[in-house]
C-alpha cells in the first residue's frame, strides 16, 4: 500500500540479501517466489535478479560447488543445499549499522502517541529483543534519534475512524485565512512526516485535503460511515503540499535574518542577493496566506510582487499601528527603539 | 562482461564463512572467478581490500591471522558472526515491520531492511503484513539533508570533522570545526550536537544550514562526549517554547486560534475584542505581528515596543 523508498540497486544492499536469502531458503525447499519477495520487503523481479546471481556463488567456481539453485518462475528449488555448510547458512549478526536503523525506528515510532497500546508493547518487547541479540552493535544507536510530533487525542480518533471507516466532524484551523472551519471529512491515511498529517476526502470542498492534526481544535467521530472515493495514493514523502503550476506567483526579497523563508517554503528559485539575502520566486494557491509572512519578516523581508499583496501587508501594518495610538496614551509608555541586544532571524515551530 | 560486484562480494563472503582454517590471498584469488579476471596484482589487491571493508560493513567480523612461514589468512568465524538465538512473535515481528519502513534515506533504509532479513532468516514470523495490523499509520522519517549521511558516519566512528555552517542570521557561511555527538530529528529537522572546537564549547546546528561538503578530520575527539546530548531543549529553546513570562493582549473575538490554543486565560472584553494572558518566549514577538490589527499587545511594555517596531518596519514597506 505505501510507496517503497525508489534506491538505485546498490551492490552492498544485494550482498546482505543473499545471504540472509541462503539461509532461509536452505530451510524451505520449493519456496514460493512471491511469499519469499513479500518475507524480504523486495519485489518479485529483485528476488528473480538475486536468483539469477546465486547460482555463480559458492566457495569455490572449479569444483563443482556452485549453489545450484533455479526457478520455475513460481518456485525456487536448491538441489545441492550441502554445497553450503552448516557454518556459511548460520544467520549472521547485526551489523551496527543495521542495529541502529532498526532500532531507531523502532524507538521512534514507539513514541508515536497514536499508536495503539498492544502494538506499543508488542513494539518495546521487540526491539529490547534486537538490542539484546545486537550486542554491541547496538551501541551506536544511541547517536540518532527521533521524535515524531502528534497531537496524541486527535491522533487515536482519527485512527478509530479509519479502521472503522466512519467520518469525521472536525474544526481545522487554517493559518491561511486565520480562522476556523468546519468540515466533514473520510479519512484515507494517518501520515507522519515531522508533523503528523490525516489524508482525506474533504467533503466540504469535495477533493483530497490534508490536515496537520496540531490544527485540528475539534474532532468527533460520526456514525455515518466514511466513503472516500477510490483515489490513488500519492507518495508523500517529498512535499505534502505541492503548489500547482498554474497557482498565482509570488516574489519575495529577504535579508540574511530571512533566508529561513527559503527552508520552509517550497519555491521555485531563490537568488542570492549581493546582502546576503535571497530572492525567492514561489507559487499558491492563496497568495493571500504570504500577508501573514511579510507581517513576520519585518525589516527582514518584503513582497516584491504582486503588488496589491505587498499593499496589503503594509496596510495591515499601518491599521494595527493605529490601534497603539490609544493605548501608548492609556499607559503612558513610550513606543520606544528596539533594543541592540535582540537576536533576530530565527524561526519559530511554523 | 565484467563480474558484478554483488556477484564477487558473495563468493568473498561464502568462502571466508565456509572455512574452518585461514585462506590465504592466493587461495581466495583462485577461488573466486573475478579474483582471477581481475588482471594485475595491483587492481586484484586494491579489489580484494574494497570488497572486504565492504563485507565488515554489512557485518562480517572477518579476522586476519598470519600463519607460522608469515602469510596471512583471512576467515569470518562462526562463532563471532552468527546472530545469537531470538524468537519474536507474530505481534513482535509485524511491529518491526513498520519501524523497518520509516526510513526515507537510503542507506538507512537498506541497512532497515538487511536487518529485517536476517531475522526473516533467523526465522521471524512472516504471516502479518504490518499495515494489516497497524491500519492507517505511515509513520516516515524524512532526510532532505545532504549533511546527514556523512554525519551519521562521523558520529557513528566518532570521528572529527569540519562543515560550513550559515548561522540564521549571518549572510555568510563560515567554516566550523565539530566533533559530532548525536543527530536528532524534530518537527521534520536534522540537528547535529557537537563539541566546537573553535569556540570550545557543545553547540547544536541545523543541518540544512550546512552549506557544502563535510570533510572528516582524521584525529580523534579532544572533549569528552557526555551521557546525555540534549538537542532538542536547545532547539526549543530557539523556537521559543521555553517561556518563563508572560504577556497581555488584546485579541479580536474570532481571530488567532493558536493564541487561544496557548492561553492561560482568556476574558472578553465586549466589544468585540477579549484579552488573553500568553507565555512569552523567545520569538513571540514575530508571531504577533503575523496577526496584524487583529492583535494589540499590552504588556510587557518591551514586547510591545518589539511589535510596533516590526510593525513599522513593513508599514514602511
Amino acid at each position: 500500500m505505501a510507496g517503497k523508498p525508489v534506491r538505485p540497486a546498490n551492490a552492498i544492499d544485494q550482498t546482505r540479501r543473499m545471504l540472509s536469502l541462503v539461509t532461509y531458503l536452505r530451510e524451505r525447499p520449493g519456496a514460493r517466489i512471491e511469499d519469499v519477495a513479500r518475507a524480504f520487503g523486495i519485489t518479485e523481479d529483485e528476488l528473480v535478479s538475486d536468483l539469477d546471481v546465486l547460482p555463480m556463488c559458492g566457495t569455490s567456481f572449479r569444483g563443482g560447488d556452485l549453489l545450484d539453485i533455479d526457478t520455475d518462475g513460481e518456485r525456487i528449488w536448491w538441489h545441492n543445499p550441502a554445497a553450503l555448510g552448516a557454518e556459511a547458512a548460520e544467520p549472521l549478526r547485526l551489523a551496527a549499522d543495521e542495529a541502529t536503523a532498526l532500532l531507531v525506528a523502532a524507538r521512534a515510532v514507539a513514541t508515536l502517541p497514536g499508536l495503539r497500546e498492544g502494538d506499543r508493547q508488542a513494539l518495546l518487547r521487540a526491539t529490547a529483543k534486537v538490542e539484546t541479540a545486537a550486542g554491541e552493535a547496538a551501541g551506536a544507536s544511541a547517536r540518532l534519534s527521533v521524535t515524531f510530533e502528534s497531537e496524541g487525542g486527535v491522533f487515536a480518533d482519527v485512527d478509530r475512524a479509519i479502521s472503522e471507516r466512519r467520518r469525521l466532524w472536525i474544526r481545522y484551523y487554517s493559518p491561511a485565512r486565520d480562522e476556523l472551519t468546519e468540515r466533514e471529512i473520510d479519512p484515507i491515511r494517518l501520515v507522519s512526516v515531522g508533523h503528523t498529517y490525516v489524508e482525506a476526502w474533504c467533503r466540504r470542498s469535495e477533493a483530497r485535503r490534508t490536515f496537520r492534526l496540531d490544527r485540528v481544535a475539534e474532532i468527533r467521530i460520526l456514525d455515518e460511515p466514511s466513503a472516500p472515493p477510490e483515489i490513488e495514493l500519492r507518495d508523500l514523502s517529498e512535499a505534502l503540499v505541492q503548489p500547482a503550476a498554474e497557482d498565482p506567483e509570488v516574489v519575495i526579497e529577504v535579508g540574511p535574518g530571512g533566508r529561513w523563508v527559503a527552508e520552509y517554503y517550497p519555491h521555485d528559485s531563490a537568488d542570492e542577493l549581493a546582502d546576503g539575502g535571497l530572492r525567492i520566486t514561489l507559487r499558491t494557491p492563496e497568495p493571500a496566506s504570504l500577508r501573514r509572512l511579510a507581517l513576520r519578516l519585518g525589516r527582514d523581508g518584503r513582497i516584491v510582487s504582486p503588488p496589491d499583496l505587498a499593499d496589503s501587508a503594509r496596510r495591515a501594518a499601518r491599521e494595527a499601528l493605529a490601534a497603539y495610538d490609544g493605548i501608548e496614551a492609556e499607559q503612558g509608555a513610550s513606543g520606544g527603539g528596539r533594543p541592540d541586544t535582540r537576536i533576530d532571524g530565527r524561526e519559530q515551530g511554523l | 562482461m565484467a563480474i558484478a560486484k554483488a556477484e564477487r562480494l558473495m563468493n568473498l563472503a561464502l568462502c571466508l564463512l565456509g572455512t574452518r582454517r585461514p585462506l590465504s590471498k592466493r587461495e581466495l584469488r583462485e577461488s573466486i572467478e573475478a579474483y582471477l579476471e581481475a588482471g594485475s596484482d595491483d587492481s586484484f589487491n586494491r579489489m580484494f581490500e574494497r570488497d572486504k571493508d565492504d563485507l565488515r560493513e554489512l557485518g562480517l567480523v572477518i579476522e586476519t591471522v598470519e600463519s607460522l612461514d608469515g602469510e596471512i589468512g583471512y576467515l569470518a568465524r562462526r562463532d563471532s558472526n552468527s546472530l545469537p538465538p531470538i524468537t519474536l512473535d507474530a505481534e513482535e515481528a509485524a511491529a518491526l515491520g513498520l519501524a523497518a519502513k520509516v526510513w526515507q534515506q537510503a542507506r538507512l533504509a537498506g541497512a532497515a531492511s538487511g536487518a529485517l532479513q536476517k531475522l526473516r532468516a533467523a526465522g521471524l514470523p512472516e504471516d502479518v503484513d504490518p499495515y494489516e495490523a497497524h491500519g492507517a499509520l505511515e509513520p516516515r522519517i524524512p532526510v532532505h539533508e545532504a549533511a546527514f549521511e556523512p554525519l551519521m558516519l562521523a558520529c557513528r566512528d566518532r570521528r572529527p570533522v569540519v562543515f560550513d555552517y550559515r548561522k540564521a542570521n549571518a549572510a555568510h557561511p563560515e567554516p566550523r570545526h565539530v566533533e559530532p555527538w548525536a543527530l536528532e530529528c524534530w518537527r521534520g529537522h536534522w540537528y547535529l550536537a557537537g563539541f566546537d572546537r573553535d569556540r570550545g564549547a557543545e553547540r547544536v546546528f541545523r543541518l540544512s544550514r550546512i552549506t557544502g561538503k563535510v570533510r572528516s578530520r582524521g584525529t580523534s575527539f579532544t572533549a569528552a562526549v557526555p551521557d546525555v546530548v540534549t538537542v532538542r531543549e536547545t532547539v526549543a529553546s530557539w523556537a521559543g517554547e521555553t517561556a518563563d513570562r508572560s504577556a497581555l493582549i488584546r485579541l479580536r473575538a474570532g481571530a488567532g486560534y493558536p493564541l487561544r490554543a496557548k492561553a492561560a486565560a482568556v476574558r472578553e472584553l465586549g466589544d468585540g475584542w477579549d484579552e488573553l494572558e500568553i507565555p512569552y518566549g523567545h520569538g513571540l514577538d514575530a508571531w504577533l505581528v503575523e496577526f496584524g490589527p487583529d492583535v494589540v499587545v499590552l504588556e510587557p511594555a518591551e514586547l510591545r515596543a518589539d511589535v510596533m517596531d516590526r510593525l513599522r518596519a513593513v508599514a514602511k514597506g
